[in-house]
């Protein structure tokens, strides 16, 4: 932990995410307004005092409907990438341990998967279903597991060779022992590290599904449906768009600073972009 | 040369079998068929128009035969007719029944995506080749400190807002740039460079917005290349002899840090595609993506399933010719040494 605050970069990821968690979670009692509440007196009014980020085309305040929309972005994002991880550790844990046919199914899965265009994919299986939140989630979780599978497998071909585990092996380990005692906890850096790195694509992905209108669906706030009013006001209401912009911007910036951040330190062998 | 080439279109065919599987599952992801689906969405869904899918996908009859069914049309190539857009084919053009020749909804979109991922391709081996070199060259010093900013904004930009805020101030606010289309209005009457000139004024935003991700992450890559073969025993040998530095820095470092590039660059493809239903849809380019993007507006089943799969197809031939590009680069695969 020490080492990963010292790390310049994982310093300032960590602080941006940290301040955007925190507002996130104390929505309820900062938001100055109800973030739903329609106030027709008070549409499409500039940032000023009253309302810091503006209010937009039904007299919402926007600072309010951001600070709830962060909640959204940091849920999906924390589902989706949780998901993708819980499926890619299985499946890469299972073919990097048993190899042999196993290995090469699930690699020709992957194969698979990652032949598709993934954005292409997540609008079918919406087009399919219905765009709701959990569907969203489930849907960016099933379509982006292949990296973190290919990831835990390379690690397990690599430490099921340490002498450790074949010592182990010997002295008679059983092989979930083998797999929960030595190979996972050794392995556990570069899958933090494909989390947040995961967490802050999700981001993007998300806000962009809801631009489209085909991810969170008003009147729920997330900031890419925010964006979408913001283009149909894009020349009176500059607020409208910058805002949720930035904060995109801002979110995805922090959980990858915090990931590379996090593999300068934790991992020396790969310490590059700030080395 | 020739064995590797076949063996690598041999390798093509389990993974176009996988996608066929997958595509399929998709349809039938929706609870009950996707008959009831559309109908939920669209309560004017005609009784008609379900028929119709439930004849397009033989959905009356038992799992393995539907499968059967989607796997020759995919061999075909056929992927039936569109339930909007005039009901043309979905794929190439084919003649309706009163023998009049349609043409394909993907035939005319395919070259638009095309010629924008090309064009995005180019600039970011443009633009990202000169970047990783330069904070390569000048790791830790402020011209890299600089770059290094640009790639992480770069990563973390989402593209639709970067876009709507180009479109807005080069093309509203100032007038400097077209925001919809492919082109003008009396495009005809224009000379050959006049056309050229308004293509590229139509697309130089949507180009840009769709190589802004890659290019961040390729010129990082160059330059984690470049720095790691700065630091070989070969680099440090060509410098002994007295090599000019550009020399060695250009002949030997970078031709050996772009190898991986090629492969890197056939990777990136599904991405650029799939990222062509925002910029698209965004600028109204009657491309893939937006295409993609009507149909599942619409719910127009036939095109998305279409698109689906032809999206995945152009990433395998990509893959391929990056394949054979990097065999053809490197004399190791190419003699055989390797593979």
């Amino acid at each position: 932990m020490k080492a990963v605050l010292q790390n310049q970069l994982a310093r300032w990821g960590f602080a941006i995410i940290l301040t955007i968690l925190i507002l996130a979670l104390l929505a309820p009692l900062i938001a100055p307004y109800d973030p739903d509440a329609i106030d027709v007196k008070s549409i499409l009014l500039a940032p000023s005092s009253a309302h810091w980020m503006g209010t937009d085309g039904l007299g919402r305040d926007v600072f309010s409907r951001m600070l709830f929309g962060a909640r959204i972005s940091l849920l999906v994002g924390f589902v989706a990438v949780g998901i993708a991880t819980v499926i890619g550790v299985i499946l890469g844990a299972i073919a990097g341990f048993y190899r042999g046919w196993v290995d090469v199914l699930i690699m020709r899965l992957v194969d698979v998967m990652l032949s598709i265009p993934t954005f292409f994919l997540i609008l079918a299986v919406i087009a399919f279903l219905s765009p709701s939140i959990w569907n969203i989630m489930v849907v960016i979780g099933l379509t982006s597991w292949m990296g973190v599978t290919r990831l835990v497998r390379a690690e397990f071909l690599s430490l099921r060779e340490r002498e450790y585990v074949l010592s182990a092996q010997t002295l008679g380990a059983k092989n979930g022992r083998l797999i929960f005692r030595h190979l996972l906890p050794n392995s556990l850096t570069p899958i933090i590290v494909s989390f947040v790195l995961g967490v802050a694509s999700a981001v993007l992905v998300e806000s962009g599904l809801s631009f489209l209108g085909l991810g969170v669906q008003p009147p729920q706030a997330s900031w890419g449906n925010i964006l979408t009013d913001g283009k149909e006001y894009i020349e009176f209401a500059w607020w409208l768009s910058l805002f949720p912009g930035l904060a995109i911007l801002l979110t995805v910036l922090g959980y990858n600073l915090l990931g590379e951040g996090l593999r300068d330190a934790l991992d020396p062998r790969s310490a590059k972009i700030n080395a | 040369m020739m064995r590797y080439l076949l063996k690598r279109l041999f390798w093509m065919v389990p993974l176009l079998v996988g996608i066929s599987l997958i595509s399929f599952l998709i349809m039938h992801l929706a609870p009950g068929d996707i008959t009831t689906t559309e109908a939920a969405f669209n309560p004017k869904a005609s009784e008609e128009s379900r028929e119709k899918l439930r004849k397009l996908y033989h959905l009356d009859e038992p799992v393995i035969k539907q499968y059967g069914y989607w796997l020759e049309r995919m061999v075909k190539l056929d992927f039936g007719n569109s339930f909007a857009s005039h009901q043309r084919p979905v794929f190439w053009e084919k003649q309706d029944e009163h023998g009049n020749v349609q043409k394909g909804l993907i035939q005319d979109a395919l070259p638009v995506t095309l010629l924008i991922n090309v064009l995005s391709l180019v600039l970011i081996i443009v633009a990202a080749l000169p970047l990783g070199v330069l904070s390569a060259l000048y790791h830790n010093k402020p011209a890299d400190r600089g770059i290094t900013v640009f790639v992480f904004v770069g990563f973390a930009v989402p593209g639709f807002w970067l876009a709507l805020m180009m479109m807005y101030w080069l093309g509203v606010a100032h007038n400097w740039l077209p925001i919809s289309g492919l082109h003008s209005l009396g495009h005809e009457k224009m000379g050959w460079f006049g056309q050229l000139w308004d293509y590229f004024r139509h697309l130089a935003i949507p180009v840009f917005i769709s190589a802004l991700g890659g290019l961040a992450g390729i010129s990082l890559f160059v330059k984690n290349g470049m720095l790691d073969v700065l630091h070989q025993d070969y680099i440090t040998t060509a410098r002994a002899k007295g090599l000019p530095e550009n020399t060695v820095v250009y002949r030997h470092a970078l031709r050996n840090a772009m190898l991986p590039l090629i492969t890197l660059l056939g990777l990136s493809i599904p991405g650029l595609i799939g990222g062509s239903v925002i910029a698209e849809s965004l600028f109204a380019i009657p491309g893939m993506g937006k295409l993609f993007y009507d149909a599942v507006l619409m719910r127009d089943f036939p095109v998305i399933m279409g698109i689906l799969t032809i999206g995945a197809a152009l990433t395998l031939v990509g893959n391929l010719l990056a394949d054979v590009a990097y065999a053809w680069a490197d004399p190791r695969v190419r003699r055989g040494v390797m593979h």
